[in-house]
């Protein structure tokens, strides 16, 4: 409907012209009629109105009941029209079951891709985060000078606390572990000390027994614990009596207040939550501990304040406290994030990334199931052209084609979000590297009104062309034609033709796409790791309770589980230490070099600290570069020595051999005597490494070591015989974390992993969709020129030339999807280029192996065309066409 | 003219709508011949407001008891006809037996005796 008759209708021209029209011959013949009868004409009219009564009211009155009528005879004719098409729908598709099920099945997989990820899409991305004003919680870090953010001191979120104007609420969590005994097999329990307001603030109820008081934050008045529901449901059965019972924590006895209500989630997973206890450090104006940084801290904006003064109001604070405390805060500022930002960060890009990437997928199906519908619209001329010689009109005869576009796309869904239901359960329970909140995911009502939304518009992509094309111009000359041999055919070729380029240009994309994720992740396994992960192991040790209430108690201790630990069969390293690769870097501590010039603004003077005992290079495999490793003869007794690597060598020693230089870490004068390769203790191995220095365990002990052992040969050591093995000596040790290195290793690239692998599959699918497009076209284009291919034969031309030109035809369609698929990966390189690692865009190893996949798949799905143009026989051919 | 003659009653809704019926029973005919004949049948003892009769018209055209459509007038105008449909052949059926009951009833009813007295 032009929207000049749009117009009209809203209104009511037509109506209102009809009512007139018929109002005013009767108002004529009145006043005629009285003419007649000898009246002036004046007084005719004047008198035939007076008869008439009210004419507006009338008019008005008739125009209402008319429009009433058309819409209603309108929605009555759409209604029976679309049953009518629905029902033809119905009928060609049950005629044709074989192109119905490829159909479906490839929009099943097109719109099921999509379903699933976008359900995680939704899940992890578009709901908002679980706490109450989500949208106004900042994390608030401590900002070093060159750009890294740290958690904060108790003094300086206290200054914050008092300080702050564009945030009303400032409060703060820190993580802990404690050794829970007396319920069954002593374990470690993850905990978080949690300030004062906050549950209250992030509006996380209690759902048995009551918060923690004010006075419960004072010193020494702590002793209470929430559950976490999920913890309480675990080791409690989620008995109500456990409130009020007792718990022994690291030795010290907790009371159970209360449990958190189900569903809760803080930003990280814990077992249980105590307060924290605001000692002398929690003083705005405190001097010591500024540099103790242990506080994660939340703030909530004020309503109505953003980002930007969030953050101009944390520099002010920075800046202040610059000048109250110089000695601890130069350098140093206050910067915020927002919180889902941060919960989010890293997982946005990716999931972007592959919600792009089956949205790719989809339209390559929609190209091949257009393809499809267009070789059936050549064949479906003659029918249209029945029904409009029978009077369907041309939009009637589109919205029938469109209609059954619809039918296809919405089957396909339907089929679909099965396929997008087992994927997204599939993909949960891949536990894809601890992608945040991936329990929300699943397919909910959103997700389905999603994907019914996307095959409508699928329907309509995919239908309208081949429609347009069907009941097209000249259907007179299809039906004189017998709908064969016109030109038509010859441009739906062409057309076929460009959508197969497409096709082809899309999994190109995302074959490149996959291409180089894959060499990314090869570069990321490449990475020197700077230790051995075969045949080695780690678990987490807790020492609490009475017997270790002092450091020469855990040293000793740590020594013995150690000398038991080397006394196993199969162990040929074994060591404590407060850093594991991949895992913990040990704390940061200020550092300084003896007699070298402070380094420049820009340098954090700091270092990654861990202890270690002596036989922790040789258990995780690390090579002494220079000088000497620790040994048995550094005591606590003895002078504080260290040894540092590579990358700390070269930072702070411009790559000079340090040994016997003097350094400052954490307020210890210490000999630096040693230097090892670089062991990567951070997670991301696509980060550079960090200087880092380790001291003698025997130092600087720690009450939850980890201890890594390596064996001597092929065996695995079992946690059992660990266990088994240290219980003999306590039986109150909680071993906790118990995995091979190579478990380590795995998780590190895990969430590269999970993308890549997901990425490969959606390009397999396009690329298996494109060949099926290719190998469509081929056929028919063989079916088609039939006639032509044997005049060749008949003139001479051998089958294997019959064979090349139908595959030279295919690798043509292939070779220009091959450079416009590049061409749009080079469009998109700039944001491909910040998921890649240690490879570029323009990789000539990727290209070349796009180019070999997609030319064999093109080459596979063109043979079947092609051996059947060389069995056809021109003689038979010639005389029956 | 009007004022010359006494008042008289106006037609009642359902009565117009089986006037209409009535006046289309004997072929299609646009909305002038239907109030003319309306005029004429009643003797003018009905005052018909004319301007009332189309919406009536179209009224009943929506409950499809007729139907309309353009046509050449006797003067050779485009007017519109409406022609008694199947469904306002029934109802004019209906109507005209429920009119001679309900008139016939009425009349026995206004010509009845008085009520009996009752004694004291």
């Amino acid at each position: 409907m032009s929207a000049w008759a749009r117009l009209r209708r809203m209104l009511r021209l037509d109506e209102r012209a009809s009512v007139d029209r018929e109002l005013s011959f009767h108002l004529d013949m009145r006043a005629r009629e009285l003419i007649d009868r000898g009246v002036a004409p004046g007084d005719a009219r004047d008198e035939a109105q007076r008869r008439f009564g009210n004419y507006d009211r009338s008019r008005q009155e008739c125009v209402d009941i008319d429009d009433r009528r058309r819409g209603h005879m309108r929605r009555t004719q759409y209604w029976s029209e679309l049953r009518q098409d629905l029902g033809y729908a119905f009928r060609m598709y049950r005629r044709n079951p074989g192109f119905t099920t490829i159909a479906i099945l490839t929009l099943a997989l097109g719109i099921g891709a999509n379903s699933a990820i976008f359900s995680v899409v939704h899940g992890v991305l578009l709901e908002s985060l679980p706490y109450a004003n989500a949208d106004r919680l900042y994390r608030v870090r401590t900002l070093y000078p060159d750009g890294t953010p740290y958690s904060l001191s108790a003094p300086d979120f206290a200054s914050l606390r008092q300080d702050a104007r564009a945030l009303d609420r400032l409060e703060a969590y820190s993580l802990a572990s404690f050794a829970m005994v007396g319920m069954g097999e002593p374990r470690e329990v993850s905990a978080m000390r949690v300030s004062d307001g906050l549950f209250d603030m992030l509006g996380l109820q209690i759902s048995e027994g009551h918060a923690f008081s004010a006075e419960q934050h004072q010193p020494g008045r702590g002793s209470v614990v929430i559950l976490d529901h999920g913890f309480w449901t675990r080791q409690f059965g989620a008995d109500r009596s456990a409130i009020g019972r007792s718990l022994t924590l690291g030795g010290r006895p907790y009371e159970i207040a209360g449990v958190l209500a189900p569903g809760t989630q803080l930003p990280s997973a814990v077992d249980l939550f105590v307060p924290i206890e605001y000692d002398a450090t929690f003083q705005p104006t405190a001097q010591p501990a500024r540099r103790n940084e242990s506080l994660a801290v939340l703030g909530r904006a004020r309503p109505g304040v953003d980002a930007a003064s969030v953050e101009s109001d944390l520099a002010r604070m920075g800046q202040a406290m610059q000048t109250a405390f110089p000695n601890t805060n130069a350098g140093l500022s206050f910067t915020g994030i927002s919180l889902r930002d941060l919960v989010l960060g890293d997982v946005q890009k990716p999931l972007v990334m592959l919600m792009v990437a089956v949205g790719f997928v989809l339209l390559v199906a929609c190209a091949n199931v257009a393809s499809l519908l267009l070789a059936r619209a050549s064949a479906r001329r003659q029918e249209m052209a029945v029904r409009a010689a029978l009077g369907a009109g041309q939009s009637r005869l589109l919205r029938q084609l469109v209609t059954e576009s619809v039918v296809l796309a919405l089957s396909g869904a339907t089929a679909g979000l099965l396929l997008a239901f087992a994927g997204t359960r599939a993909l949960v329970a891949a536990r894809p590297a601890d992608i945040p909140r991936l329990d929300l995911i699943g397919v909910d009502g959103t997700v389905v009104l999603f994907t019914f939304g996307v095959a409508v518009v699928t329907g309509l992509l995919f239908g309208l062309f081949p429609a347009i094309q069907a009941t097209g111009r000249s259907l007179t000359a299809s039906m004189r034609e017998g709908g064969r041999g016109v030109g038509t055919g010859r441009s739906g070729h062409r057309v076929r033709a460009a959508l197969v380029i497409a096709e082809m240009a899309l999994a190109v994309m995302l074959l490149m796409g996959a291409g180089l994720l894959i060499r990314s992740f090869v570069e990321l396994t490449r990475v020197p790791r700077g230790f051995e992960s075969d045949r080695g192991v780690t678990f987490n040790v807790l020492l609490q309770g009475p017997s270790y209430q002092n450091a020469a108690q855990i040293r000793n201790r740590v020594r013995e589980l150690e000398a038991r630990l080397k006394s196993l069969p199969g162990v040929a390293a074994a060591a404590a230490s407060t850093v594991l690769p991949l895992t913990n870097r040990g704390a940061m501590l200020d550092f300084a070099v003896v007699d070298a010039p402070p380094p420049p603004p820009n340098v954090n003077a700091e270092i990654a600290v861990g202890s270690v005992t002596p036989d922790y290079f040789t258990a995780v495999g690390a090579p002494l570069r220079l000088g000497r490793a620790l040994t048995e003869q550094d005591t606590a007794d003895t002078a504080p020595v260290a040894v540092i690597n590579e990358t700390g060598m070269k930072r702070w020693f411009e790559g000079k051999d340090p040994t016997g230089r003097f350094v400052v870490a954490g307020g210890v004068r210490q000999q630096i005597v040693g230097v090892v390769g670089d062991i990567r203790h951070g997670r991301d191995l696509s980060q550079p490494p960090t200087p880092q220095l380790y001291g003698p365990y025997a130092q600087r002990p720690a009450r939850s070591p980890r201890f890594v052992v390596r064996m001597s040969r092929e065996g695995e050591l079992q946690e059992s015989t660990v266990r088994a093995a240290l219980h003999e000596i306590d039986r109150d040790i909680a071993i906790t974390a118990f995995v091979p290195f190579s478990k380590l290793v795995a998780d590190s690239v895990a969430r590269p992993r999970f993308y890549t692998s997901l990425l490969t599959l959606f390009a397999a699918a396009a690329l298996v969709l494109a060949a099926t497009g290719i190998f469509g076209v081929m056929s028919y284009a063989v079916a088609q020129r039939s006639r032509e291919i044997s005049i060749r034969m008949a003139l001479g031309a051998k089958r294997s030339q019959v064979v090349g030109a139908v595959v030279g035809h295919a690798a043509l369609l292939a070779g220009a999807g091959l450079v416009l698929g590049i061409a749009g990966t080079l469009a998109l390189a700039r944001t491909i280029q910040s998921l890649l690692f240690g490879v570029t865009v323009l990789d000539p190893l990727t290209i070349a192996g796009v180019a070999t996949v997609l030319a064999l798949s093109a080459i596979v799905a063109s043979l079947l065309p092609a051996r059947r143009a060389a069995i056809i026989d021109p003689g038979t051919v010639l005389r029956e066409g | 003219m009007g004022d010359t003659k006494p008042a008289s009653p106006d037609i009642l809704r359902g009565t117009l709508d089986l006037l209409i019926l009535r006046a289309l029973s004997w072929g299609p005919a646009h909305g002038y011949t239907v109030a003319k004949w309306v005029e004429s049948a009643t003797g003018d003892a009905l005052a018909l407001n004319e301007g009332t009769l189309y919406p009536a018209l179209h009224r009943l055209e929506e409950k499809r008891r007729v139907s309309s459509r353009w046509g050449t007038s006797e003067n050779n105008r485009q007017a519109r006809f409406y022609a008694l449909t199947r469904a306002g052949r029934a109802q004019l059926r209906k109507e005209t037996s429920n009119w001679h009951r309900y008139a016939a009833a009425m009349f026995t009813a206004l010509g009845a005796p008085a009520p009996a007295k009752p004694r004291k």
